[in-house]
């Protein structure tokens, strides 16, 4: 009997990586996160470590720390 | 004229500090759910990052919107909500693959939205180059690139250890050479 062989799409497939990958992750213990830290030379006692980088603070450039976006500055007195 | 807090107010805490205040999760759990919330985002549109992934996540479990079932911890909850935010943003960038196609020849100019529940060629081409992205954090380790090909075809670990030969010993060496892998890729800012 031939071995039945199913293709599945691209998405299903990657989808299962990062669940199990995701699941790895879950499982990762305290010291494996520290020891890795620790390897990365982020201290994870400073609040601007970049391991907080997305998570306490943001990650990414915004466009408010380069410009004047604030658009309330713009309303007319009274509002 | 009413005091409005800038944009980006520093006194404002963000979902993931409230939930530390709270004691709803750990610094540990915190840096999980960032290198859970980075995998999740591979594959989306570059429009969607995964710190907003994190934080809408948190701010879900903070709202209430989503409850914990009492045997499932607080990390395995909030990468539960992750996915599910993830298959969200899958859903809606399938959505803009509708075809729009106008018939030219009736008088009327009659639009027909062409609905095609199928991920498009983008889509497909995204979640392919994402997978060797994967693999290529496993690039010098072979035993984890078979792993990783296993679990991709849907095979479980009894059945990726059967196909590759290896003893349980040395599929959980594997496994915790990944996650040594995934935590170091996770833990960084770079972008996704």
């Amino acid at each position: 009997m031939r071995t039945k062989v199913t293709r599945s799409s691209p998405e299903t497939a990657l989808l299962r990586v990062l669940d199990a990958l995701a699941q790895e992750l879950i499982e990762a213990s305290d010291e494996e996160i520290q020891e890795i830290a620790q390897a990365l030379r982020m201290d994870l006692t400073m609040p601007e470590s970049a391991a907080w980088a997305g998570v306490t603070y943001f990650a990414r450039p915004r466009l408010d720390e380069f410009f004047d976006v604030d658009p309330h500055k713009k309303l007319p007195e009274g509002h | 004229m009413p005091q409005i807090p800038p944009l980006v107010d520093k006194r404002v805490l963000r979902p993931a500090q409230t939930a530390l205040a709270l004691e709803l999760v750990s610094r540990m759990d915190l840096l999980r759910l960032k290198s859970i919330a980075r995998m999740y985002a591979r594959g989306l549109p570059p429009e969607v990052a995964w710190e907003d992934m994190l934080q809408e996540a948190l701010t879900r479990v903070l709202v209430g919107s989503r409850q914990k079932p009492e045997d499932v911890t607080m990390v395995a909850f909030v990468a539960g909500i992750l996915r599910s935010l993830r298959a969200d943003y899958w859903r809606r960038a399938v959505k803009t693959n509708d075809a729009v196609r106008i018939d030219h020849e009736s008088d009327d100019a009659l639009a027909l939205i062409l609905s095609d529940p199928a991920p498009g060629p983008e889509q497909a081409l995204d979640a392919r180059q994402e997978l060797h992205a994967i693999k290529r954090l496993f690039a010098p380790d072979p035993t984890a690139r078979q792993i990783i090909n296993g679990l991709a075809q849907g095979l479980s670990a009894e059945q990726i250890r059967v196909a590759t030969g290896l003893s349980k010993t040395d599929y959980d060496s594997a496994r915790k050479r990944m996650r040594r892998a995934l935590l170091r890729e996770g833990l960084t800012c770079e972008p996704k």
